[in-house]
């Protein structure tokens, strides 16, 4: 017997929770969908049937800009921090997707906290859509990763023709879903689609060994250093910080940045450790594959593909993995 | 036509008039297709040209500008080459145009090849390229039109419904920069959007400053955009700027009887001016 | 509207004509509305479309440009380029939701001192009508 809610009783009951919650939802407007958030009223207009969408969610914990506090001048000068008053629900996430969120709380969770992060992270309960019409840029499995892949979630919803099969991991999860109408149902869950592998297994060990190759100047020629890839990722999270002041105020404010933008790694008086727009590129990949996995214990990717959907130039972290396999030492 | 091209560009690898060609190969969808360079005659093979082949490669010509390079080009590309060598960034003896006779391209996302044509080629009159060493397919001669139906939707709109319109659009811009990364016409060595003192566009992706961003963009490209649509095409938010580029092309022509890319040897409307101008301001 | 709205002008004044021409208003003794911040400016021709939307964006009401009568241009030439920028400049901003009457074009010579504080009134007049502008 499995716990099903039907797709009536699932907006309802967001609607209920959008009372109390902010719920943040997959949204489709002038052709692109993105996670918005959604007032009670608005529940209606979440798509349930989308494929993936433009922007992963890491803009809710981690925005293309937010003020992290704000310095007034009164008497004496105050500093007053952000804040995140409510409570919210991000809803509908691809299992990749949450992928995405437990590799960026790896870099910003890690000691010392990021407090603005944290205090997002806590106060935000992640419900997930099984995935079970995969684009064909799609590549979880190979990266450890699954269709409905519930480890990072705090609840999963698997479509069926009957409703939605609901699945709580952790308490937080299991709290929510207590206040849901379910029926006990007797329901074959439906078949996972099956994915493209490519055996991204080892690509760390052989990363550091084709460093100078030539193959990252020969690709980038192609590149032209836009910064799609990094703001469609769900879990690259450069930033830049910045002062804004105006008039008897500072804000102090934090947007994304990103390694292929021209100015990443220009030094006062001009001088800039990666000079070419082979090493400008290499570093993406190597940030992603050889950097990231000894300190934090996994490939910087969750498969989900939105860089090579939205790469103008057809950049596919696919063929680089292995190409760099192939590649004679 | 693929052959002429793969053959053209095979002679010119082995005699050594250039040493690469900048074409298009199969992405790796096996559907579309994406840019390449070519260095070895061997390689030739992998050139292809089709319907799906929507990027304008001028813009890699900057960064080869002292080396001798072959490029193939549609139509609206030549237009791009066309302006950076009117504006001094290109020498003309090193670049072999490889010429391309288009009759429009599809709408092209990874993966999705709709049925329909871009924006861009729904208006375009221009369908023999502006210049070129080697022309593949037949020339056509056909009299220039222009029709901006849809810029003047947007002028009819009320103030307020205008400013609704663009606020939605540019609201959810992420400053990706990709518009100018692709664009043959921006090649400033520092951009003013990334110019740090002054702080023209701050770093925050917000509301104000993404307006300043997108309208000091396309006002940049004014006189100057040579509507390949290469910015909008890769949006990754879906904002429509060849809306925005349009009206700019739209009103050139009416004030200045100007359009960009297609001489070498025209001065453009901003470097010159007439006494008499008649702009309706300032006379 | 009930609360009278004062609105803020940048303007931006060529050093050689308008900016005499403000400073003979101020000799002069002629008054004009307070609302107009003057930024001075080498040409005319100096003003980058970037100012013009810049100030827009920290929340000008209308800006100004203010320059030599053609032909008088200190530079032989630089007004004319402006008039140009101007002229597609002023129906683009139209376009993207700034009233085209927030922007204006004024030339105004140096002993114009009575034309600038007429301009500066004028154009004070017409933004507190149009009102305040939202961003």
């Amino acid at each position: 017997m499995t716990k099903v809610i039907t797709k009536e009783d699932l907006l309802s009951w967001l609607r209920q929770l959008a009372e109390k919650y902010a719920i943040i939802a997959p949204v489709t407007s002038n052709g692109v969908t993105l996670y918005k958030s959604v007032g009670s009223s608005e529940i209606d207009k979440i798509n349930l049937n989308f494929s993936k969408t433009e922007l992963s969610p890491k803009n809710w914990f981690f925005p293309p800009s937010e003020t992290l506090f704000t310095i007034v001048k009164d008497e004496l000068p105050r500093i007053i921090p952000a804040s995140v008053d409510r409570e919210a629900i991000l809803f509908g996430l691809r299992p990749c997707d949450a992928k995405g969120i437990a590799l960026i709380d790896k870099a910003f969770l890690a000691e010392p906290a990021d407090v603005f992060y944290q205090e997002k992270r806590d106060k935000t309960t992640l419900i997930g859509l099984a995935c079970l019409s995969p684009c064909l840029e799609c590549f979880c499995t190979s990266v450890g990763g699954g269709p409905a892949d519930l480890t990072h979630l705090d609840i999963l919803l698997t479509e069926t023709a009957e409703g939605y099969i609901t699945q709580a991991t952790t308490e937080k999860g299991k709290q929510l879903l207590t206040g849901a109408p379910r029926q006990e149902k007797e329901i074959i869950p439906p078949v996972l689609p099956s994915l493209n592998l490519i055996l991204a297994e080892g690509i760390t060990e052989l990363m550091p060994r084709v460093f100078n190759d030539a193959y990252w100047d020969r690709v980038a020629d192609r590149c032209i250093h836009c910064n799609i890839c990094a703001y469609v990722c769900p879990c690259c999270y450069c930033f830049d910080i910045r002062d804004y002041v105006s008039k008897g105020k500072i804000e102090r404010v934090r947007s994304w940045e990103s390694c292929q933008s021209p100015g990443f790694t220009r030094l006062a008086g001009g001088y800039d450790p990666r000079p070419t727009k082979g090493a400008h590129f290499r570093q993406r990949w190597y940030h992603k594959l050889l950097y990231f996995p000894p300190i934090f214990g996994d490939i910087k990717c969750t498969g989900c593909g939105r860089c090579v959907r939205s790469c103008p130039v057809n950049i596919d972290i696919r063929e680089i993995i292995t190409d760099v396999q192939r590649m004679k030492v | 036509m693929i052959e002429e091209i793969r053959n053209k560009a095979k002679e010119l690898l082995e005699t050594k008039t250039v040493d690469c060609v900048i074409g298009y190969e199969p992405a790796t969808d096996n559907l579309t297709s994406r840019p390449v360079f070519i260095y070895e005659p061997s390689q030739v093979n992998r050139l292809i040209f089709d319907e799906t082949c929507v990027h304008n490669l001028s813009k890699y010509l900057i960064n080869r500008r002292y080396k001798p390079t072959g490029i193939v080009a549609k139509p609206c590309d030549t237009r791009g080459i066309n302006l950076l060598l009117n504006e001094k960034q290109l020498r003309r003896e090193n670049l072999f145009i490889i010429g391309v006779v288009c009759s429009g391209i599809r709408k092209v996302r990874f993966n999705q090849i709709e049925n329909s044509m871009p924006t861009k080629c729904q208006y375009c009159s221009q369908h023999t390229p502006v210049i070129y060493d080697f022309l593949v397919g037949e020339p056509v001669t056909e009299a220039p039109t222009h029709n901006y139906s849809d810029i003047t939707e947007i002028e009819n709109m009320s103030p307020a419904q205008r400013k609704a319109f663009w606020s939605e659009h540019f609201d959810r811009c992420i400053r990706c920069y990709g518009c100018r990364q692709v664009c043959a016409g921006c090649y400033c060595y520092e951009c003013f959007g990334d110019e740090l003192d002054p702080l023209w566009v701050g770093i925050r992706i917000a509301p104000g400053e993404n307006w300043v961003w997108n309208t000091v963009r396309a006002f940049h490209l004014s006189a100057r955009c040579i509507a390949c649509g290469e910015c909008e095409h890769i949006c990754p938010v879906n904002i429509p700027l060849m809306l925005v580029n349009r009206k700019l092309e739209k009103d050139t022509l009416h004030l200045f009887d100007f359009e960009p890319g297609i001489d070498t040897e025209i001065v453009p409307p901003f470097a010159t001016y007439k006494k008499e101008d008649k702009l309706g301001t300032g006379e | 509207m009930a609360v009278s709205h004062e609105p803020r002008i940048v303007g931006f004044l060529c050093n050689w004509c308008s900016y005499a021409g403000a400073d003979l208003a101020g000799t002069s003794r002629i008054t004009y509305p307070a609302n107009i911040r003057i930024i001075r400016v080498p040409c005319s021709g100096r003003v980058d479309p970037l100012f013009v939307v810049k100030s827009f964006q920290l929340g000008a009401d209308g800006v100004l440009i203010a320059g030599c009568h053609p032909g008088d241009c200190h530079y032989t030439e630089g007004n004319y380029h402006t008039r140009r920028r101007f002229a597609l400049l002023r129906p683009f901003l139209d376009y993207l939701g700034i009233d085209q009457e927030r922007f204006r074009l004024e030339w105004v010579s140096a002993s114009e001192g009575k034309k600038f504080s007429e301009v500066v009134a004028d154009f004070t007049e017409t933004l507190k009508r149009i009102g305040p502008r939202e961003i």
